[in-house]
Order: structure tokens, then C-alpha cells, then sequence
């Protein structure tokens, strides 16, 4: 009786040991067959991850660290009406530079790339694809429009922001985005909605058979640039 | 014969337990190391994420150290609302700055752009943008265009007149040709990014307007002219 449940859980054991271990030489399979084993190569990987993680908690880290700054200005401003319109000041100039979270009304515009498998009659195949320089051209007439913050793709648009191609993606803000891309703007939702006018940059994108969206909302929130604007070359004069 | 069973059971339970572990720290390492991105990339493409990681990594961890630096000083000066003032000021030179509301200086590129008259297209709206955007991405720090300044929300547009005319505007301001672009930052990668390969200056050269680049250790660039407010950001 006693051997009999001692094989059982033994045999269960075994099972369910035999069964992890398949799966787990098949995801290392299906992963990639062409893993280098060079040396040279898994040294860069793990650096690469080292790093990785480094930035990650120094992120976290700043997160913090930018909340207590916050929370001590808010201290030492809370009895002085002059340095509380400082403070205020700081503030708002950090929600226009897209250093800090921001929300708002305005419209959500989506582009994706024509996904139809059959078209016929195009000649320019790239036309059916959302370009760098599409994006570019949408963030510039939402700010004729009088957008006051917009991102891409979760990407804030900063001073120093520059849409790029690298490849078959776009950079912006030096990381990687593609298709579909959600363009987030905040300001008056009827002004910036002008974007689809007749011979507006959507109707172009339209004829071209990119898919376009737009759509009005009454609160958008738009995420603070994860990077850093730091000037070393231009001083005040 | 007991005792050798018994043995048995718990070494057969002790390397059950080592394989059990051996599998979920393989299970945690799989998952952290993003086998689809990282570990198809070859030598070249692991050094460029690598470099491009560190720098980062060293950007974020500078600015870091700035704001540690700025907590412990409101921390530590308490006695007197000047010294506090001083310090709230120092923090909004930097905003200014980065604004756009400060006249501003360094070394950097003039670049003039005219039309040649029978060259067709015109210099357009859609050029100086995407000028200005090759600049940002080279690490322009402060650009004007005839002396506009481009700040966040600039917007570059065309106006178009009867018959194919049209001019241009610049932060609703109307600016016409000769194009002057000053651009502060490291000359050389300001001029690589409008010159060089799909540079949009080097295009317009091509097909033949006048196309002019001077580098110069001491651009100066003029503060934004407007108000900058806000409605709608909260």
C-alpha cells in the first residue's frame, strides 16, 4: 500500500519534471536556432542587460527623487506668496516643456499602415505606409492648431524632439515606434479636429489608403518625457 | 532494507528539489533576458544598444544627481525666504532656457537658404520642417528661422495664394526668402545631418537652389517674441 503511493507521487513527479523540461527546450528552440555561442557575443548581452537594469532603477530612483523635490519646494513655498507663484511658475513651465504629466481635452488621431491584402490599381506601394515624415507633418498642424502637448505613441513632444526613420521604423525621441501610431494632442478638441478638413493632412494620408481615426475626447493624458533636456552648448546671453 | 528505502526516498527528494529549482531560475531567466530582441542580435547591433543603453544610463543618472543635489539643498536652507527664493529662481533659469524665452548662445551653424528663380519647387514650409527636425535629431539646442525662435509648439506652415503662390509662416508670423536657420550645437553633426546623405539642405542644392552653411564658434539666437500660455493643460 505504502509503495504503491510512493511510486504514484514519484511517477507524478517525474512527469511533471519531464514535462517542464520539454517545454522548456522547446521554447529555447523555437527562440532562435541561430544563438551564437560566441563568447565575445554573450559578453555584449549581458553588459547590454546590466545596463538595462542600471537605467531602469535609476529611473525609478529620479521618479522619486523628482516627487520629493516637488514635495520640498511645495514646503518652503507654502508661507510666501512670492514664492509660491515661483513655484507655480516651475511647475507650469515643466507641464509646457513636457517634463511632467499633463491632461486636458483635445483629440486622438490613429494612422496605420493600409492592412488590405489585395489592393489594385496602386503604383507607389510605399504610399500605403505611415511615414516619418507623415507623422512629422501631422504633429506640425496640430500645433498650428494650437495644440499645447501632444505624443506619440506614448512619446512626448518635446523642444528637442525629432521624428526619424531607421529602417522600416520611426524614432522618435530615439526610441523605436511603428504602426499603428496613436497621436495624442491637448488642446481645444473642435480647433484641433480641423486636421480631417477637406485638403488637410488626413484627407492627404486618406487618398494615399492610409487608415485614419480621429477621435474627440473631453480628457486625455499625455505622459512626461522620459528623457532629459540638458543644454551644453547654448548659455544664456 | 527499511533504512536503504529510506534513503533512497530522500535523495530522490533532494534531487527532485535541485531539478525543480534549477527549472525556475531558468523559467526567471528566459523572461528577463528578452530572447526575441537581444539575443538574435549579432556583435555590431549588441555594441550600438549597448552604447546607446550607457548613454542612458549616464544621461538619467546626471540628472539624477541634479535633482538629489536640489532636494538637500531646499533641505538644508531654511533660515531665510531669500536663500529659498535664489534657489526657486535658479530652477526657473533652467525652464526659461529650455523655453525658449532666453536670448541664447554657443557655437553652431548659420545656414541660408534662397530660391533660384527658375528653380522649381519653391523652398516651402515642408523643407524648413523638415530641416529643423534633421537639426533636432543631430542635437540642435536652439534653432530660429530668420530670426523666429523655435520653441515646443512652433509650427512651420505654407500659406497658399492665388496661382501656386505662396509664403511662409513661422509661429504665424510671415517669413520670406532668404531662409536663415541659426542652430546651436556641435557644428560638425549639424552639418552631417542637413548635408550629408537624405540631408533636406543637400536636396535643395541638387536640384538647384543656393544653399549656403557657415559654422560659427558664437551663434546667437533670439528669445521667442510671444507669450506663452496655456488653456487647456492641466
Amino acid at each position: 500500500m505504502n509503495k504503491k503511493v510512493v511510486s504514484i507521487i514519484l511517477g507524478i513527479m517525474c512527469f511533471l519534471l519531464t514535462y517542464g523540461i520539454a517545454i522548456q527546450i522547446k521554447t529555447v528552440n523555437n527562440s532562435n536556432s541561430t544563438i551564437s555561442t560566441n563568447a565575445e557575443e554573450n559578453n555584449l548581452r549581458s553588459e547590454v542587460l546590466k545596463y538595462k537594469e542600471k537605467y531602469d532603477n535609476r529611473y525609478l530612483e529620479l521618479e522619486k527623487a523628482e516627487k520629493t523635490l516637488e514635495k520640498e519646494r511645495e514646503k518652503i513655498t507654502k508661507n510666501n506668496a512670492e514664492l509660491t507663484s515661483l513655484e507655480e511658475n516651475i511647475k507650469n513651465g515643466n507641464k509646457i516643456l513636457g517634463l511632467s504629466e499633463v491632461t486636458g481635452p483635445g483629440i486622438i488621431v490613429r494612422l496605420q499602415d493600409n492592412q488590405s491584402k489585395n489592393i489594385t490599381g496602386i503604383f507607389d506601394l510605399s504610399k500605403l505606409i505611415v511615414h516619418d515624415l507623415d507623422v512629422l507633418s501631422v504633429v506640425n498642424e496640430l500645433k498650428n492648431a494650437g495644440a499645447e502637448a501632444i505624443s506619440v505613441n506614448e512619446q512626448r513632444i518635446v523642444p528637442t524632439t525629432s521624428i526619424t526613420c531607421d529602417g522600416n521604423v520611426v524614432k522618435i525621441n530615439g526610441e523605436k515606434v511603428g504602426t499603428p501610431f496613436e497621436i495624442k494632442a491637448i488642446g481645444l478638441p473642435e480647433q484641433l479636429a480641423a486636421l480631417s478638413r477637406q485638403g488637410g493632412y488626413l484627407s492627404i494620408l486618406e487618398d494615399d489608403r492610409v487608415e485614419t481615426d480621429l477621435k474627440k475626447s473631453n480628457s486625455i493624458t499625455i505622459p512626461k518625457y522620459s528623457g532629459v533636456i540638458d543644454f551644453k552648448y547654448a548659455k544664456k546671453k | 532494507m527499511k533504512k536503504e528505502k529510506r534513503v533512497m526516498a530522500i535523495s530522490i527528494g533532494i534531487s527532485c528539489f535541485a531539478l525543480a529549482l534549477v527549472m525556475s531560475m531558468q523559467f526567471k531567466v528566459v523572461r528577463e533576458t528578452d530572447i526575441t530582441s537581444i539575443q538574435s542580435m549579432r556583435e555590431s547591433e549588441l555594441r550600438s544598444e549597448l552604447s546607446q543603453w550607457k548613454s542612458k544610463y549616464d544621461e538619467i543618472d546626471e540628472k539624477y544627481q541634479e535633482v538629489s543635489g536640489k532636494i538637500s539643498e531646499y533641505q538644508s536652507k531654511k533660515e531665510s525666504d531669500n536663500e529659498n527664493s535664489s534657489l526657486l529662481e535658479k530652477e526657473q533659469e533652467q525652464i526659461n532656457l529650455a523655453l525658449g524665452k532666453d536670448d541664447v548662445q554657443g557655437e553652431g551653424i548659420v545656414i541660408t537658404l534662397n530660391n533660384v528663380d527658375d528653380v522649381e519647387p519653391k523652398i516651402n514650409a515642408e523643407d524648413l520642417l523638415v530641416i529643423v527636425n534633421q537639426l533636432k535629431n543631430a542635437g540642435a539646442e536652439a534653432i530660429s528661422i530668420n530670426d523666429e525662435r523655435i520653441i515646443n509648439m512652433s509650427d512651420v506652415v505654407n500659406i497658399n495664394l492665388e496661382e501656386g503662390e505662396f509664403f511662409v509662416k513661422v509661429n504665424g508670423q510671415r517669413k520670406l526668402a532668404p531662409y536663415i536657420i541659426k542652430a546651436i550645437g556641435n557644428q560638425a553633426y549639424l552639418e552631417g545631418a542637413i548635408l550629408g546623405n537624405g540631408g533636406r539642405a543637400d536636396d535643395l542644392q541638387t536640384i538647384g537652389h543656393e544653399v549656403s552653411i557657415q559654422k560659427d564658434r558664437k551663434v546667437e539666437i533670439t528669445k521667442y517674441n510671444g507669450e506663452i500660455t496655456t488653456k487647456y493643460i492641466q
